[in-house]
């Protein structure tokens, strides 16, 4: 809608007098606004030049509002031009409450908008992966779930499962329609049993929440996905705010329901600006393209190549085996290296490894541990998922990562991650560095102990390859709930123990002050560990990782990880549970 | 004809405009912010609307609000003054989609020559010299090499992300090159994490002499001679002057010529400033044209004896020029002097705050542009510049002399000012001596 500037100075509200009186005067000559030229905002009510509103993903360029968009223009800013297949248009609308008008009403919603019903659904192709995908719409009833938008996201993710495609859905609905009783209840339930087949056959699902989503749209297919994004400022929840607002009687925190309010409390994945949604989603999509054939053999021969041209690798192994040898380093100087701030944290480590690294968030219970990160990348053209504790560089960045001790969210969210992984087939590399879990009154309350358990019960049996690098401080279970793996390394100057060894000290010797000596007698230096068969691999540090030797370490990390998963993806599934299984039975 | 003018500036400018339209008989509209309701410009306009809050992108800098304020008020036209939205090509065809006036060229013209490498393809096209460079960014040293032995040494070496010196070096012969290079694109990769370079032919103590021109509608473009302006501070101007003592008859006649024909270039219309590097053997360099008046309009005034505003304004109601090239004729010797709310001493840190008292003289060949008076609060969200001195004389003696007599008897008490400064540069041996290049003020004084 433009607004006349005129008019922005008039005191009464009699616009279209004001506009008969425009009209008389209109020539060519006068100065005027014409019609168009700017569109006022939802939220600021200041004029926005309609090209720049258009051209700028129809977000508010002065407070950064996000305008509605109608399914057929949020499908061309996210699909590739010209590639959209439209599924199921036309399928019959009833009437099952008998309602008055309501068929009638959305024969004219239908002349009105040029949509079908309130969601669209169809084929299309991102930066060239195919995806079937489907866009609800708001100005269809408020893109409130009936029969036929139930029917058509249904037969979508059918269509889709049996085309083994993903399924991408930008949601915002009202939720149930109300206008068809039970009938859209049941809607709830189909789409959500049709997603579970679509999920049991390895198939990748994203939800991208827009505003507004509510109610049984909220309780069924938006949360479903297996990543969920979401819009910024979107507000989305089971029950409306003004219901909860009625019920409770009490004021709503500002920011209550919205994006960044689920985000902190593990229940999305990431918020995403509009402008960069269709290039997130075609990221993930690649990301879960399977790799070639081979692709780790001609990785690690690529590694090899560009590393010494012929590598006699027992000759390198003996070399780094003399150097460690000759070192004076004792167990209490690694431990201060082990816990030095200006060790790489796992998202260096992640950075270097890997390529296209996909941060994801949260546990989908209670909250987002900033102090566990993971997400998927690639490594040597193939998807892997990783996972580390973080500890942060400032002491601003330590708080948000609570000095990389992790909370029972922390761990569920890497449990999370863990299953995505198995579903995707996609090995899963752990980096381990935490003081320990965070002794806590939220932390018990919310189940610490449970929470580990539950990783060391469920890794064991994850049917794809598992690493786990101590980076840093290994710090007993806290470690162990990212380490129950096929194989288990640390770098040259990482520790591995039961306690710390001031607890050591204090414990037995009741005399903290001889941490030191402790660290001896504990034996939690990567040597002793190799030595005891805790460990497998030694990454060298040539002799301390620092920028100079970052490289160095990196490529020799590179190559002994291509390596684990040529040796590790050759395996049978029970081969893998088995080896793993025998791993730890032996201690 | 423009009937009624809206200004969308503020300060001296808007003051200069709102003078030359009462002078001919066109209503004047202000708008203001906030923070300017008690200045010059608001009080001295026919009608003046506030526009916003003080902050420019509020108010000076917001179309929309300047865009409804010229419809409500009935204005048919729209003065932008220098800066703000002055070269806006995105304003100025709102302008053009709404029916209003705009004194100034037209949008494409602006946008034009607002992208610079556009702007140089054009005159490079139109055979007007400018200083080589390349389009795009390059990163072996060898191939940079190459490049920067085709366009001859000295060159400059730049970085596309550089800053404050960072990634730039000059370049004297060819054998220095490459480790130039190499050395500078490390310094990149350091400090802006990326490995881009460009390269362009380095013009040593080069002089910035600009021409004004005046273009009608019907292609007639006339040049008003030049103006010296190399007295800069950190590309800052602080003096100007006209005519240079840099350039002789001839060579002023080389230079307009091609000023014009970069004009025509473009189809420029409207006022506007066409910017040139001058080196030590008289070789020239197109730089850009400026789109709209400029602050040192005045000594071009000062010694053609033309009003630059009314000129701007008559062709912007589609008259035709009244004048051809052989009717301008430079007279005697004008100078301006730059007066800034800032304190030299605090690296020329702005200082805003109440002008306490306030003593302009006046006398033969003085003319002085401000919009503060005793008593106004200089506000901090704007340009600190408060005070044109301009003089008028026979020679640049003369005018230097006059200058200095005029600096000694200005008094503004209760902020921090550049007087003393300036007068420093009026009283320099060098700047005497007519020995200045854009290099001056950091040769002289360090900064």
């Amino acid at each position: 809608m433009a607004i006349k500037l005129k008019e922005l100075f008039k005191k009464n509200n009699e616009i279209e007098n004001n506009n008969q009186k425009n009209n008389i005067y209109k020539t060519e000559d006068i100065p005027s606004v014409p019609d168009g030229l700017y569109t006022a905002c939802e939220k600021c009510h200041e004029m926005i030049l309609t090209e720049d509103l258009y051209s700028g993903n129809m977000v508010c360029p002065k407070c950064g509002h996000y305008f509605k968009l109608g399914a057929y223009q949020r499908i061309s800013m996210i699909v590739d031009n010209g590639t959209f297949e439209e599924w199921d248009k036309g399928l019959i609308e009833n009437n099952p409450c008998e309602y008055d008008g309501y068929l009638k009403k959305i024969e004219k919603l239908k002349e009105n908008t040029g949509i079908d019903e309130a969601i669209v659904t169809g084929v299309a192709k991102i930066d060239d992966k195919e995806t079937v995908i489907g866009i609800c719409d708001t100005r269809f009833l408020m893109g409130s779930m009936g029969h036929v938008v139930g029917e058509k996201l249904t037969r979508a993710v059918e269509r889709a499962t049996s085309m083994r495609l993903p399924v991408i859905i930008f949601t915002c609905s009202g939720g149930a329609r109300m206008q068809e009783g039970m009938v859209s209840l049941m809607q709830m339930a189909k789409t959500s049993a049709a997603l579970k087949r679509h999920s049991d056959a390895g198939l990748l699902y994203i939800t991208v929440l827009t505003d507004p989503t509510t109610g049984g749209v909220t309780a069924s297919f938006a949360m479903l996905g297996d990543i969920i994004l979401a819009e910024p400022k979107a507000l989305v929840g089971f029950a409306g705010p003004r219901v909860i607002k009625q019920t409770i009687g009490k004021e709503l925190p500002e920011g209550f329901q919205r994006s960044e309010f689920l985000l902190e409390h593990g229940f999305i994945d990431n918020i995403v600006k509009r402008e960069e949604l269709r290039d997130t989603l075609a990221k993930l999509l690649r990301l879960h393209t399977s790799a070639k054939r081979d692709s780790m053999r001609k990785y690690k021969e690529y590694l090899d190549d560009i590393y010494h041209k012929k590598i006699d690798e027992d000759k390198e192994e003996r070399d780094i085996e003399k150097q460690r040898k000759s070192s004076k380093d004792t167990a209490w100087d690694r431990v201060e290296i082990a816990r030095s701030s200006d060790r790489p944290t796992a998202l260096d480590y992640i950075y270097s490894l890997t390529k296209d690294f996909y941060e994801l968030h949260g546990d989908r219970l209670y909250s987002d541990d900033g102090s566990i990160v993971g997400g998927i990348a690639m490594f040597g053209g193939q998807p892997v998922t990783v996972i580390g504790h973080q500890k942060g560089t400032t002491t601003k960045e330590n708080i948000k990562r609570n000095f990389g001790m992790s909370n029972p969210e922390g761990y569920r969210k890497s449990l999370r991650l863990i299953k995505q992984a198995e579903k995707f087939r996609r090995p899963i590399i752990f980096f381990v560095d935490t003081p320990g879990a965070y002794p806590g009154i939220g932390a018990e309350e919310r189940g610490q102990g449970r929470a580990i358990a539950n990783n060391l019960f469920e890794l064991s049996t994850v049917k794809t390859p598992l690493l786990s690098i101590i980076t840093g401080e290994g710090g007993s279970g806290g470690a162990l709930a990212l380490a129950l793996t096929d194989e288990v390394w640390m770098m040259e100057n990482s520790v591995y123990s039961v306690l710390s060894p001031e607890g050591f000290a204090s414990i037995l010797w009741k005399d903290n002050t001889r941490a030191h000596e402790a660290a001896e007698k504990m034996k939690m230096t990567a040597a002793d560990l190799k030595e005891l068969g805790i460990i497998e691999r030694i990454i060298p540090e040539f002799p301390v990782l620092n920028a100079d030797t970052m490289n160095h370490v990196m490529m020799y990390m590179k190559r002994k990880i291509a390596d684990f998963m040529i040796q590790y993806q050759s395996k049978s599934v029970e081969e893998l549970i088995d080896n793993r299984y025998n791993r730890f039975r032996k201690f | 004809m423009i009937n009624k003018l809206l200004i969308a500036n503020r300060g001296e400018i808007a003051v200069r405009i709102i003078r030359a339209c009462r002078e001919m008989g066109i209503k004047t509209v202000a708008v203001y912010s906030q923070a300017d309701a008690d200045s010059l410009h608001t009080q001295l306009a026919d009608e003046s609307i506030c526009i916003g809050k003080a902050a420019a992108t509020d108010s000076y800098l917001n179309m929309e609000r300047i865009l409804s304020a010229t419809i409500a008020s009935g204005a048919d036209a729209i003065h932008p003054g220098f800066g703000f939205l002055s070269e806006n090509s995105k304003f100025v065809g709102l302008c053009e989609k709404c029916n209003i006036t705009f004194v100034g060229p037209s949008s494409d013209i602006i946008a034009k020559m607002g992208n610079k490498s556009e702007a140089r393809n054009t005159m490079k096209k139109a055979g007007i010299p400018i200083i080589e460079g390349t389009d795009e960014p390059l990163f072996e040293a060898h191939l940079a090499k190459k490049f920067a032995d085709d366009i001859g040494y000295p060159v400059m070496i730049k970085a596309a992300l550089g800053g404050g010196g960072k990634g730039m070096r000059v370049v004297y012969n060819a054998e220095d090159f490459i480790a130039n290079f190499n050395s500078a694109q490390q310094e990149t990769i350091k400090g802006f994490g990326d490995n881009s370079m460009y390269i362009e032919k380095y013009i040593e103590h080069p002089r910035h002499v600009e021409f004004q021109i005046l273009a009608d509608n019907y292609g007639n473009v006339i040049h008003l001679g030049e103006r010296d302006c190399s007295v800069q501070r950190r590309h800052q101007k602080m003096i100007e002057e006209s005519p240079s003592d840099a350039i002789d008859e001839k060579l002023r006649k080389k230079m307009g010529e091609t000023a014009i024909k970069a004009a025509k270039a473009v189809g420029y219309t409207n006022a506007g400033t066409v910017e040139f590097l001058l080196d030590k053997n008289n070789n020239f360099y197109f730089i850009e044209i400026n789109t709209r008046i400029q602050v040192e309009h005045g000594v071009t005034e000062l010694v053609t004896g033309l009003d630059l505003i009314k000129e701007q304004i008559k062709i912007a109601s589609g008259e035709k020029l009244n004048y051809t090239q052989s009717d301008i004729k430079l007279r005697g010797h004008a100078m301006e002097v730059r007066i800034n709310a800032e304190n030299p001493e605090r690296n020329f840190a702005p200082c805003p705050g109440t002008i306490k008292t306030l003593h302009i003289p006046g006398g033969n060949g003085v003319r002085i542009d401000t919009a503060v008076y005793t008593g106004y609060s200089i506000p901090p969200y704007y340009d600190s510049m408060i005070l044109k001195v301009m003089a008028y004389d026979t020679d640049r003696e003369q005018v230097i002399n006059k200058l200095k007599s005029v600096l000694g008897e200005i008094i503004i008490e209760g902020i921090d000012t550049n007087l003393d400064f300036q007068y420093d540069i009026l009283n320099n041996k060098n700047f005497a001596g007519g020995k200045i290049t854009t290099d001056f003020i950091k040769d002289n004084y360090g900064y």
